[in-house]
């Protein structure tokens, strides 16, 4: 673990000292326990950076920030980040959508045994995760660790399914009633990009701004259905609600749909081109 | 002291529920929240901080302010005026406080705001003291105190047995009645105020800082989400937009609703034709922390600020108020 | 002191008067108010001020009032979002709501006896047409009044039809030009900073008021100290999105200043003080 910060810090500071990054995204330790997200722009001050199973946060989601130039006239700032195997498709994805470009990002990969949380509990999506070893990367810092994981048994997806329609339409109504409307889910999350977003349109098309139901409901699944082959399944959304919103539910029930449906899976490869522009004229997949 | 047991306390709450909005802290699947309740059933009464603040009920985060019928070219307007009063059991010092830090914008300066003005007066707060701070809490640096009645109506402290109950204000002694009070020797012992002290920079301080790197370093991280601001007890901010809610024949009806709003948000500065004043993410958190510290003491009196911690550890990417602050105090020393 | 009586967030019921267009996409809705107590606030109105204007269903938003010399409070607008869009859908005759007038006024008292340089871009020239208005009923009390109007293009030039009363207007020059011209434009092409400059107005005892947008008023300040004004001599009105117009909603801060009820009009040497900039 500290082997892999000392290699993230020597690759940030050689980034930076060649001039070959503007901008090393990574992680600080955080005052308050764990770690938080860090940008350095100085090689003195790779010293910062640090790696730890707390490191949850997707980090690709912040190279939104960096697409337009710091100053007028310039070129955008190169930047390199730090990925986890979860992250590192959502770099496939962002370059899928020609969101960034490849030759002005420098990928960190590294590999990965799962994160936990403050409790030091292993994260839903570590226990049954398979990638050890980011899909897309330039620089890959540790090996492949050797890990049993649990086979995906869906089963709390699978009880939510299991529901009569009434009661599964009443579990959400449910959840949803929490939500605050704080758009946290949508502000960290590496696909949402939209500069206004449909839910947030000052004529309230389609929901108005009342922090009530069912607009509460329809944001929700709208955005879950605007993000079905092209959640990378990071959950950041969830770990980031202050309501608790079993939003990871949604997720992987559309993920699954897509893979069953298309055989497609959000940002396995460089080379994927986004899932609905590549539907053929029936409906075919890729 | 005056002293209620805890059955006597819930034979009042049941009797309050019958007759008032009865708002009180509850669990909602794991979290804390206050909730409207009807009865004492379910309403904790041991509980940390609760997660959003008491806010909603007094500057809902929806509020219909009017009423609005067009009848082919007659309008007619309607405010809405709630009729029933309201009691909120179970507050924190630190949010009958942050209702304080609204008050003075939203009562003690002209124009007073009407429907505010109307949940303040048909609301009547009831705290329950914490016992001790809680993580994230720094109260006692901005004038607060995990059991100051400074604010409530009536303050409630955990003793053995029961509860010491002190009355602060009048409205809180109207309360009273079905309430069977005991007098008891002594007084109940202060709660553990042992919270870290932050400390805070005058406004003149924070002044000198508006340029500093710090809000680049702070700011880049930030999501641009609402959180903070939805969970603070003391952040105002809202927007006011119509909503058509039926249209007949002859007849459309629609509201005009006021709406918790985010000076943390992308779009929050941006004008009709685009431009927008504030368009990076450290000019807007630089804006949020200067409201709270430099431009509300300064123009309302009151730091904006109460110290309940809840957006600290709420804060996905820990952007932590009291770092600020600390930063804010030593550069300025320099 | 706008609202209902007790609830300031309560617009007063007005009727659209008059509707004609100014300029491409922009419209001049001449509101005529029904209730008493919207005559009264209309009747209080001072050039420089702002109000709220509702389509009921699609929401209000703030306007420079543009009012001329008939009864009514009159608002150009253009349109660039829901509720202006369906203002520009209303026809006379129709109902919308009115909260205002708002805000502080050109200090038109104070700055008599003095030459009056004007400076409006685009639809930013319409809080100024009442100023010019006041300006030209009372010739005496001012001195010379230099007009410059500019707009991105000649179909987005505000208030044509007054070209002709402004230009012969005694001890008036007017000055017009256009970011870009078209085939029937024979004016002034180039920015209002360059005819300022051309221009080259009298310093001494003069009061510029510019209005216009953000950048403008920015470029337009600084061309005017080149010139030799001060910041005492500079007055603007400032925009900003606002909910409220009472200085609650916190919308339209600049630091510890609200344009709603510190402005929206300032001096420059206020808004120098100001910890934040309106660019």
């Amino acid at each position: 673990m500290n082997d892999i910060g000392q290699k993230i810090r020597e690759t940030a500071r050689q980034l930076l000292q060649e001039g070959q990054v503007d901008c090393v995204i990574g992680y600080e330790a955080s005052p308050r326990g764990g770690v938080r997200p860090a940008f350095i722009y100085d090689a003195g001050e790779a010293e910062r950076l640090v790696w730890s199973t707390r490191a949850v946060h997707n980090l690709a989601t912040y190279l939104h920030d960096k697409k337009k130039p710091a100053r007028r006239g310039e070129a955008p700032p190169r930047v390199a980040v730090v990925v986890k195997p979860c992250d590192s498709r959502t770099i496939n994805v962002l370059l899928a959508e020609g969101q960034i470009e490849r030759e002005r990002t420098t990928v960190i990969g590294v590999t990965c045994d799962g994160m936990v949380d403050e409790s030091g509990a292993p994260l839903p999506r570590c226990v049954h995760c398979a990638e050890r070893t980011p899909v897309v990367y330039d620089v890959l810092i540790g090996s492949p660790p050797d890990v049993d994981v649990a086979a995906d048994d869906d089963a709390d997806l699978a009880h939510v399914e299991a529901l009569p329609p009434t009661e599964r339409l009443a579990f959400w109504l449910h959840e949803f009633d929490r939500c605050i409307r704080c758009y946290a889910c949508r502000q960290v999350c590496p696909g949402c990009y939209c500069t206004t977003c449909m839910f947030e349109r000052d004529d309230g098309l389609w929901v108005d701004a009342g922090v009530e139901m069912p607009g509460k409901y329809i944001f929700h699944l709208g955005r879950a259905l605007h993000l079905a082959g092209r959640c990378v399944g990071c959950d950041e959304c969830e770990r980031v609600c202050p309501m608790g919103l079993p939003l990871r539910l949604l997720n992987r029930r559309l993920a699954r749909e897509v893979e069953t449906l298309y055989g497609y899976r959000a940002g396995r490869e460089e080379t994927l081109a986004p899932l609905l522009f590549e539907l053929g004229e029936e409906g075919s997949p890729i | 002291m005056k002293f209620v047991t805890q059955d006597a306390l819930r034979v009042w709450l049941d009797q309050l529920a019958q007759e008032v909005d009865l708002v009180a802290p509850r669990d909602v699947e794991g979290h804390v929240l206050y909730r409207p309740v009807a009865s004492s059933a379910g309403v904790l009464f041991e509980y940390q901080r609760p997660e959003m603040s008491a806010k909603d009920y007094l500057f809902p985060a929806t509020e219909v302010l009017l009423q609005i019928e067009q009848r082919g070219k007659e309008m007619t307007l309607e405010e809405i005026v709630p009729e029933r009063k309201q009691v909120l059991f179970g507050l924190r010092p630190c949010d009958a406080h942050g209702a304080a830090v609204i008050d003075a914008l939203f009562l003690q300066q002209e124009p007073v705001d009407a429907a505010y003005r109307r949940q303040r007066e048909r609301t009547t707060m009831v705290g329950l003291a914490c016992p001790r701070m809680w993580e994230g809490c720094f109260c006692t640096s901005v004038g607060g105190a995990p059991d100051a009645a400074d604010h409530l109506d009536l303050l409630l402290r955990e003793v053995d047995g029961g509860y010491a109950v002190q009355v602060v204000t009048e409205k809180g002694a109207a309360l009273l009645a079905g309430l069977e009070l005991q007098e008891k020797k002594g007084e109940p012992p202060p709660s553990q105020a042992d919270g870290e002290i932050v400390p805070v920079a005058p406004p003149q301080a924070w002044r000198t800082l508006f340029e500093d790197e710090m809000w680049q370093r702070h700011g880049e991280r930030c999501l641009s989400c609402r959180i903070c601001t939805y969970v603070c007890p003391a952040c105002r901010c809202f927007d006011v937009v119509d909503r058509v809610t039926s249209v007949q024949p002859g007849l459309t009806c629609s509201e005009r609703i006021r709406v918790w709003d985010a000076c943390t948000s992308t779009n929050y500065r941006r004008a009709a034709g685009g431009h927008n004043s504030r368009p990076t993410k450290p000019g807007r958190i630089r804006n949020r922390f200067f409201c709270k510290f430099c431009y509300y003491p300064e123009d309302f009196g009151p730091l904006g600020c109460v110290g309940c911690g809840r957006c600290i550890v709420s804060c996905p990417v820990d952007i932590d108020i009291t770092e600020v602050m600390r930063g804010v105090a030593e550069r300025s020393d320099g | 002191m706008s609202g209902n009586g007790s609830n300031p967030m309560r617009p007063f019921i007005g009727r659209l008067a008059g509707i004609r267009d100014v300029a491409t996409g922009i419209r001049l809705f001449q509101v005529e108010m029904a209730e008493t107590e919207g005559q009264a606030a209309a009747a209080g109105y001072r050039p420089g001020q702002f109000a709220f204007l509702s389509a009921f269903g699609a929401g209000e938003a703030p306007f420079g009032l543009a009012s001329g010399r008939g009864p009514y409070l009159e608002f150009a607008v253009s349109a660039l979002g829901h509720v202006t869009h369906t203002l520009h859908g209303l026809e006379v005759g129709d109902p919308v709501g009115v909260r205002g007038p708002l805000g502080n006024w050109f200090p038109m008292e104070e700055i008599k006896g003095r030459n009056v340089v004007i400076l409006g871009g685009g639809i930013g020239g319409a809080p100024l047409r009442p100023v010019i208005h006041t300006i030209l009923d009372n010739r005496d009390d001012y001195g010379h009044l230099t007009i410059l109007w500019a707009a991105r293009s000649p179909d987005l030039l505000v208030f044509t039809d007054e070209f002709d009363e402004w230009r012969a207007a005694p001890d008036t020059e007017f000055h017009v030009t256009v970011d870009r011209g078209d085939e029937n434009w024979s004016g002034n092409v180039g920015l209002i900073t360059q005819l300022l400059e051309q221009v080259a107005p009298q310093i001494d005892n003069t009061v510029t008021i510019t209005c216009g947008p953000p950048i403008m008023i920015h470029f337009a300040f600084l061309t005017q100290q080149k010139l030799g004004f001060t910041p005492q001599q500079m007055l603007t009105t400032l925009e900003a999105r606002m909910h409220c117009g009472i200085g609650k909603c916190g919308r339209c801060n600049m630091g510890e200043k609200f344009v709603c009820i510190d402005g929206p009009v300032f001096w420059q040497y206020e808004i120098k003080e100001f910890l934040e900039g309106f660019l």
